[in-house]
């Protein structure tokens, strides 16, 4: 897959010119709505999920602006802004974005290392943020943040989604009991990685399943085999990895080259949701491993949907593979899509129509209203933020993640049970390099 | 003894060979031309590109590699002619910017190249079992090289005219000029080598790491904190020193955890600057 910075900051620059081209006639009807766009186009997370989201955005945007605007008159322009992989990057750009560009909405984030001060940041200076991607649910929690909204999953979820995958497949699939698996969960130590090990260690212990090792390291670590040796010595049944890259790679290559087994390894998003890259690194090796993220809206049946949604997640899939030429479409894609969608379509015409405007103030109390049943959005899940005073304010009480497996070069869906495409395969088979016995 | 505690040991030598490896050149610059190149590993990282790039358009391995040491030797001159050059008698702090700016133009400029995608070469060498214990042979390979090319620089320095030369030149670099050495051609001919070394690790490391624009961030700091602690310049230090930080790492990863290991080869690293400001070998 080819995306690269030049291609999206290309891409950005057309839709500027377009949208500057386009401006001077909207001018003379309605002024565009400026939004602030910020996502890693460079460094490390740029490949590791955070173009792809930038991408959904776009084509949300494109596809708003096609039909006239926000509410068929209001163009969007977009803003964009790259934080570099790094927080201090984003918090300059989310400052520039504020204070020299004067917008009242900021869209994006993908790294919890960076939501959580930009969340801070933004809710003091009463602006939206928009969150589109990053999970850690240290972002809201007890902060009481009025301005910031998140419809994407946050990291609790994945730990209770790995704990009951767990427990509820252990008896039929590996013929022990819950409390008779040996989990290890390793994770890069931001807050991203954290949050979903905690979490996944807690809810393990609720479903019984033994934690019998959790370890942090560094996402920019050189060297993950002492890791790697400790987990052989360890010999856990299932590992759960958190992590972005270069660190998801480094640690599967030392572990093959070290004789690493399992019988199953599940990922929690972000390095492992990029499939076409690690099939290109890894090949038929990470066939039927795990992977736990808010679905990809194309693996899901267009009839379980709202009507209209499955044609709009086929222009979706078909735009972001005419862009990249990819062959697997990555969940960050519609992350990205799915987010900017519901604002531009559920929050800001009523932040025009009922508060009389696109400034932050009106765009928070129009936020609060959005309630969006299950099955209204394209990945499935419905949309409603908890109210100001509940300890997680601002966070999508409504969206919920899957778990995936990797079966070739597609993706089944293998929990919740009740939209799974496929049984999960349990443990590896014995033709997998990573199987025991 | 415990066998995975051997393995962790054998981990640390392996990862010892590859840090000493890359300081090994940093040294070399450092040491005869006395400007210290910040951006030392990123030109490890344009090599690893260079073979990349090479073997996915055909090339054999070892023609790819050949070719990328010898583009990253004459990156090495260019980057002496066109950016330490002009700055050789700037004050330290100048060069460092120099050389930093650098750092930043060749990682934008591969991100414009080559985009944010992790790239592997997809090149698989034989895993060694001996027993229990799995030892990489691209890890060996890098220690192997390591070993030999550590031990050709200290025979080129020994025993060449141009070596004692070089060696000259970082012990007094006035005088050797006022005896007729050619400053010019001896910090050239050090920037080629020192770039060679940095093509020959780019070699070694695309076998083991996916490359990707921002690659250098990894294993600069390390690097350069080996330099100082061995001692700036001192090549015998730095390889001394590269493999006091991989043991650290690796078997206080296995005792501890990943991150406490860093925190521990930093922490020695703070105590032996105190104890030892100029290096660990310094005379």
């Amino acid at each position: 897959m080819q995306t690269s910075r030049r291609a999206l900051l290309k891409a950005s620059a057309a839709t500027l010119a377009g949208a500057g081209l386009g401006g001077r006639i909207a001018r003379a009807e309605e002024p565009p709505i400026r939004i602030g766009v910020i996502y890693d186009l460079s460094g490390p997370f740029a490949a590791a999920g955070s173009v792809a989201c930038a991408h959904g955005a776009q084509i949300a945007i494109d596809l708003v602006n096609e039909k006239g605007g926000v509410a068929g008159k209001y163009k969007v322009e977009p803003i964009n802004a790259d934080s570099q992989s790094k927080v201090d990057a984003a918090i300059n750009e989310v400052e520039r974005l504020l204070g020299q560009e004067n917008v009242d909405i900021v869209l994006g984030v993908y790294a919890s290392a960076a939501a959580v001060p930009l969340a801070a940041k933004v809710d003091e200076h009463k602006k939206i943020l928009w969150i589109t991607t990053a999970i850690s649910t240290a972002v809201f929690k007890d902060r009481n943040l009025r301005y910031v909204f998140r419809g994407q999953i946050h990291s609790d979820q994945y730990g209770e989604a790995a704990a009951s995958f767990i427990a509820e497949n252990a008896k039929a699939k590996l013929g022990v009991d819950p409390k008779d698996v040996k989990l290890a969960i390793i994770h890069e130590d931001g807050p991203y990685g954290v949050g979903v090990a905690e979490a996944t260690e807690r809810f393990s212990k609720e479903k019984t399943v033994q934690v019998i090792m959790k370890e942090g390291y560094s996402a920019a670590a050189p060297d993950l085999s002492s890791l790697v040796t400790k987990l052989k010595r360890a010999r856990p049944d299932i590992i759960s990895q958190v992590g972005y890259n270069p660190d998801i790679t480094l640690f599967l290559r030392q572990a093959r080259e070290a004789g690493l087994r399992f019988k199953m390894l599940i990922g929690n998003g972000a390095g492992y949701s990029q499939l076409d890259k690690l099939r290109a690194t890894f090949g038929k090796d990470i066939d039927n491993f795990c992977n736990i993220d808010p679905v990809p809206a194309q693996l899901l049946k267009a009839e379980t949907l709202a009507p209209g949604l499955g044609d709009l997640v086929k222009i979706m899939v078909d735009r972001y593979r005419a862009k990249t030429n990819a062959v697997d479409v990555p969940p960050h894609v519609s992350m990205g899509f799915n987010q900017t969608w519901v604002l531009l379509n559920n929050v800001l015409p009523v932040a025009k129509q009922k508060y009389g405007g696109f400034d932050a103030e009106a765009v928070r109390k129009a936020a609060l209203e959005v309630d969006i049943a299950p099955g209204g959005t394209i990945q499935g899940y419905g949309v409603k933020f908890y109210p100001p005073g509940n300890q997680l304010a601002g966070q999508n009480e409504r969206s919920t993640p899957v778990v995936m497996q990797f079966a070739g070069e597609h993706i089944t869906v293998v929990w919740p049970s009740n939209i799974k495409t496929q049984d999960p395969v349990l443990p590896l088979p014995s033709s997998s390099i990573y199987a025991t016995g | 003894m415990d066998i995975y505690l051997l393995e962790a040991v054998i981990n640390g030598l392996l990862l010892g060979g590859v840090l000493a490896l890359l300081a090994l050149g940093l040294n070399l610059i450092f040491g005869v031309i006395d400007v210290v190149w910040i951006a030392y590993a990123d030109l490890v990282m344009c090599g690893m590109y260079a073979v990349y790039w090479l073997h996915v358009a055909g090339w054999p391995l070892w023609a790819a590699s050949l070719a990328a040491i010898a583009g990253v030797a004459v990156l090495g001159v260019l980057v002496h002619v066109l950016i330490i050059a002009p700055v050789l008698r700037a004050p330290p702090i100048n060069q460092l910017l120099a050389t930093g700016g650098l750092l930043f133009f060749l990682q934008s400029f591969t991100t414009l190249l080559f985009g944010t995608d992790f790239r592997n070469i997809g090149v698989r060498l034989p895993i060694i079992e001996m027993g229990d214990i799995f030892i990489s042979f691209a890890r060996l390979l890098a220690f192997g090289f390591a070993l030999v090319g550590a031990v050709a620089l200290y025979v080129f320095l020994k025993r060449t005219y141009l070596g004692v030369a070089i060696r000259a030149i970082s012990q007094d670099r006035e005088i050797m000029g006022l005896m007729g050495v050619d400053q010019r051609r001896i910090y050239l001919v050090t920037s080629l080598i020192g770039g060679a070394l940095a093509g020959l690790g780019g070699c070694l490391l695309v076998l083991q790491y996916d490359v990707h624009p921002f690659l250098g961030n990894t294993f600069g700091p390390l690097i350069f904190m080996i330099c100082v602690l061995g001692g700036l310049g001192n090549m015998i230090g730095g390889f001394v020193a590269s493999f006091i930080i991989s043991q650290i790492i690796s078997i206080g990863g296995y005792y501890y955890s990943t991150e406490w290991a860093y925190v521990l080869a930093f922490t020695l690293f703070i105590v032996l600057m105190f104890i030892r400001p100029r290096g660990i070998l310094a005379r």
